[in-house]
């Protein structure tokens, strides 16, 4: 497993404003890992140092063997594929399907597969039908999807996605679900900062918790989720799930919905 | 007399010919939370709009129907970044800014300005300029501008969308809070877990049109959820139901501990 992203001590401060600091972690290809934490505690500007929108105070954010210090976001995102928070940002061309070919054309890649790309990103999402519309008709949940279609489409080692799910329908979920544990299978390292632990619990595996700026806990996630009080302490709170199967103590504790079902359908027979 | 009343409404976005809400009667009383569900599409973001008269007025269409308030609405959009003034340096001004446009005295902003701020946990804020504010801090700020004004009838879009969890359940209390005070809450969200503690009643729209509307737990136990223009219920229902438990499920983990045991 080689190291697709690494933060070596890092820090950023906003003028006079610190917003993280002494970070350091690191990223193996096909590691699915969420990042969360309360509001304003860093998430957001710890992604933007990975997609080199910003880049670090002090320490070495690293994709691959690249450090991003040198290096412009467009061949950062030759490596990096990435969701903003507010997808309405990163949405300009006429169509869904001219936005999320975007990406792959100005990175290089050769015509006949830009399609290609373009078919499965959005196949993968359920967008397929809207291809043609343009991306300010769609409702606000689904541009989020059309962005992401465009950042899976980079076929990137790296995806840093912010709040993915905010917003969309179950159906929507399960499809973004999907399409990570795809990618992730199939060595795209995911990085997904997410409010919704119930998504994370389903879809990751790994968290990192930020807490003012610092790296406060780095975990599975089953075992952060087991832990209700520290959670609690950061801002956050188990989903049903986990607290369901804690409660009833059910073997394994299990957090995600398949193996929730299968012990509770066990505890029920017997 | 209801806080809200829709009458017959039907509704088309300008220059389309599917409706966007089709036929929609529904009253909110003050002092209740109502929850909208639905599928994207399904028109609870437009019910919203339109509740709040910012359609047809300002974004155009074709509405018949009536739709009465009695009192002030106001509706926190699904894209709060979008909703900021603009015009404001700091987080005191922004949730200013409503109450200004209202005439208020100077003292009745002050002391609304303060109130709202801590109700939605945001007091440290507000000294902070909102274009330097995370996704999550400027969608509490906006709330609080929102709550500033005191509206009768208060609209809320996926409120919790950029909350961590512990905001996310302050606002959910906090929407309890308000309707014990008389404010008609409606509120559509994608956060299904929330609404067996917080919604008194629930809507669910499919394809633009009201398919149940009734008590939070009679609609979110309803096994017509699951189908194609269903939203699901709760984590805990799909879990229950998944394991092929019988029905109806429970909704809450304190529902499913009393039912195994």
């Amino acid at each position: 497993m080689s190291v697709v992203l690494a933060f070596e001590d890092v820090a950023f401060t906003y003028t006079g404003r610190p917003a993280l600091a002494g970070v350091s972690f690191s990223i193996a290809s096909g590691e699915r890992v969420a990042l969360v934490g309360r509001n304003g505690a860093g998430k957001s500007t710890l992604l933007r140092l990975v997609t080199g929108l910003r880049h670090p105070t002090s320490g070495v954010v690293r994709v691959g063997d690249w450090d991003t210090a040198g290096r412009r976001p467009d061949e950062l995102a030759r490596r990096v594929g990435s969701l903003f928070q507010h997808a309405d940002q990163q949405l300009f061309a006429r169509t869904v399907a001219d936005d999320v070919a975007f990406g792959p054309r100005v990175t290089g890649v050769a015509a006949p597969e830009i399609s290609a790309r373009v078919e499965r990103a959005l196949a993968s999402l359920g967008l397929t039908e809207v291809a043609g519309e343009h991306p300010y008709d769609l409702p606000p949940p689904w541009r989020k999807l059309a962005a992401l279609a465009g950042a899976l489409a980079l076929e990137p080692v790296l995806l840093v996605l912010d709040e993915p799910t905010a917003g969309l329908d179950r159906r929507a979920r399960d499809r973004v679900a999907t399409a990570l544990a795809t990618r992730a299978g199939n060595g795209t390292a995911l990085l997904v900062v997410t409010h919704d632990l119930g998504f994370a619990a389903e879809t990751l595996d790994r968290a990192l918790v930020l807490e003012r700026g610092r790296l406060a806990w780095d975990a599975p996630i089953a075992e952060l989720l087991a832990d209700a009080a520290r959670l609690e302490g950061l801002g956050l709170a188990a989903p049903p799930l986990a607290r369901l199967s804690h409660a009833l103590m059910l073997p394994g504790q299990p957090v995600r919905e398949r193996e929730v079902a299968r012990a509770l359908a066990e505890r029920c027979r017997t | 007399m209801s806080a809200l009343v829709l009458k017959g409404v039907t509704y088309h976005y300008p220059a389309t010919r599917a409706p966007a809400l089709a036929d929609i009667t529904l009253a909110v009383e003050r002092g209740e939370v109502v929850g909208v569900i639905g599928n994207t599409g399904a028109g609870a973001s437009t019910l919203l709009l339109v509740a709040g008269d910012l359609v047809p007025r300002v974004l155009g269409g074709e509405l018949t129907g009536t739709v009465t308030r009695a009192g002030r609405s106001a509706l926190l959009l699904p894209t709060p970044w979008t909703q900021a003034s603009g015009m404001a340096f700091t987080v005191r001004d922004e949730v200013a800014f409503g109450p200004a446009n209202l005439g208020w005295p100077l003292e009745r902003i002050a002391a609304a300005v303060q109130r709202s701020l801590a109700r939605v946990g945001a007091s440290h804020l507000e000294a902070r300029d909102p274009a330097t504010l995370s996704g999550g801090e400027l969608q509490r700020v906006i709330l609080a501008g929102i709550l500033a004004m005191q509206p009768d009838v208060l609209l809320l879009d996926e409120p919790t969308a950029e909350l961590d969890p512990a905001g996310a359940a302050a606002v959910w209390r906090l929407l309890r809070e308000l309707a014990a005070e008389g404010t008609a809450v409606l509120v559509a969200t994608s956060e299904l877990d929330a609404l067996p503690d917080a919604a008194d009643r629930i809507v669910w729209l499919a394809g633009g049109r009201v398919r149940a509307i009734g008590p939070t737990r009679a609609v979110l136990s309803d096994a017509a959820l699951w189908s194609d223009a269903g939203p699901g219920s709760t984590a805990v229902a799909g879990a229950w139901r998944r394991a092929g438990l019988d029905a109806p499920p429970p909704l809450t983990v304190a529902d499913a501990l009393e039912r195994v045991r």
